[in-house]
């Protein structure tokens, strides 16, 4: 597993991007994001949500880390998938490679039992996409060590923060 | 850990409020929501009791716009206070970019500023973290209530490894931008 940072390069963005396509079709799902456990979002494709998926990220990964911590009272190691049931919308939330979460938003023209084949299927794809990923990660921070952003982008950010922030 | 996309061309970054119970994490936050550009700042959500105080977190993006080619933001999260919450505080540390620790200059805080310290670290370990990878930037707050703790004395307790800090009074705003910007800048240092 990769420590410290993490970074998404292209070909594995299309990867991903294919897989969560394929589930919000045949799941017949309104929207499918992706996001990572600290709740920063990768990929959001389908309907554009009518909320702030920046803070819904934040909620989501804080939902999963709280409800991680209630499966391990309750003398689990995890709870792998979190269903919210509402009346009209619902949520089906997974953990991939305990590192990024599923999240599928479907509403009643579809059943959570298909929701939960879909995202069971496009999880075992995920990981395969994640798991080179990571590996590729892995060689990058151990054996290259090369600056990600470099010098000029620092210096850049630092004006930009010293102009945005300010009294 | 931050997350570079480098397909979407994103970078995002997680920086933590730490401090004990009612030391002004959430003042903080809130003085820096209504001073930033509407177009810079993302929604302010606080998971907070009836009585105002932080339950889960308090969370604020901030969007700093195009760098390189980047779209760079900051996500800024409180930890509750609050001693029993612990459980909360060790969840939101996950993934931390940046600390800042506020500290209560009032002389009756002393004592919860060193446990709230202690329990940070405790708490970093936890997630295989330490000082040594995560720039931290202290803030001693409230300085203009009467019977505060003076600096060096502060410095000495809570600061022995001579990490930067800031004198703030939060309500008002003062050293509230001082702290973000450094804490920001530090952050982007380790991405470089």
């Amino acid at each position: 597993m990769v420590k410290g940072n993490w970074a998404l390069f292209e070909e594995d963005f299309w990867s991903i991007n294919a897989i969560l396509q394929t589930l919000m079709r045949s799941a017949s799902a309104r929207s499918v994001m992706l996001i990572d456990k600290t709740g920063q979002l990768i990929n959001s494709i389908g309907e554009p949500p009518g909320f702030d998926v920046t803070s819904f990220s934040s909620l989501a990964a804080a939902d999963f880390a709280a409800n991680a911590q209630l499966a391990l009272m309750v003398g689990e190691t995890d709870f792998a998938t979190l269903v919210h049931q509402g009346q009209n919308e619902s949520l089906y939330l997974s953990m991939i490679a305990n590192r990024v979460i599923l999240v599928v938003l479907f509403d009643r023209k579809t059943s959570l039992g298909l929701v939960r084949l879909k995202s069971r299927r496009a999880g075992e794809e995920l990981l395969d996409v994640l798991n080179r990923l990571f590996d590729k990660l892995q060689y990058r921070n151990e054996e290259i060590g090369t600056p990600a952003l470099g010098a000029d982008f620092a210096a850049e950010a630092e004006s930009e923060i010293d102009s945005l922030f300010k009294d | 850990m931050s997350l570079i996309n480098y397909s979407s061309r994103e970078i995002n970054c997680k920086v933590v409020y730490y401090g004990p119970g009612l030391c002004g994490k959430t003042t903080n936050l809130q003085h820096i929501y209504s001073r930033v550009p509407q177009e810079t700042r993302g929604k302010m959500i606080s998971l907070a009791t009836e009585m105002d105080r932080t339950l889960f977190f308090d969370f604020l993006p901030l969007e700093l716009g195009q760098i390189r080619g980047f779209r760079t933001r900051f996500h800024l999260y409180t930890v509750p206070g609050q001693v029993y919450y612990n459980a909360s505080r060790k969840l939101i540390l996950k993934g931390v970019d940046g600390i800042v620790f506020v500290a209560d200059s009032q002389i009756d805080r002393f004592d919860a500023n060193v446990e709230s310290l202690m329990n940070m670290h405790d708490n970093l370990a936890e997630h295989g973290l330490s000082l040594d990878k995560v720039p931290i930037v202290i803030q001693y707050n409230k300085r203009d209530l009467p019977r505060v703790v003076s600096v060096p004395d502060l410095e000495k307790e809570l600061n022995p490894q001579g990490a930067p800090f800031y004198e703030a009074v939060a309500l008002r705003g003062t050293g509230v931008f001082d702290t973000l910007k450094l804490a920001c800048k530090l952050v982007l240092k380790t991405l470089g």
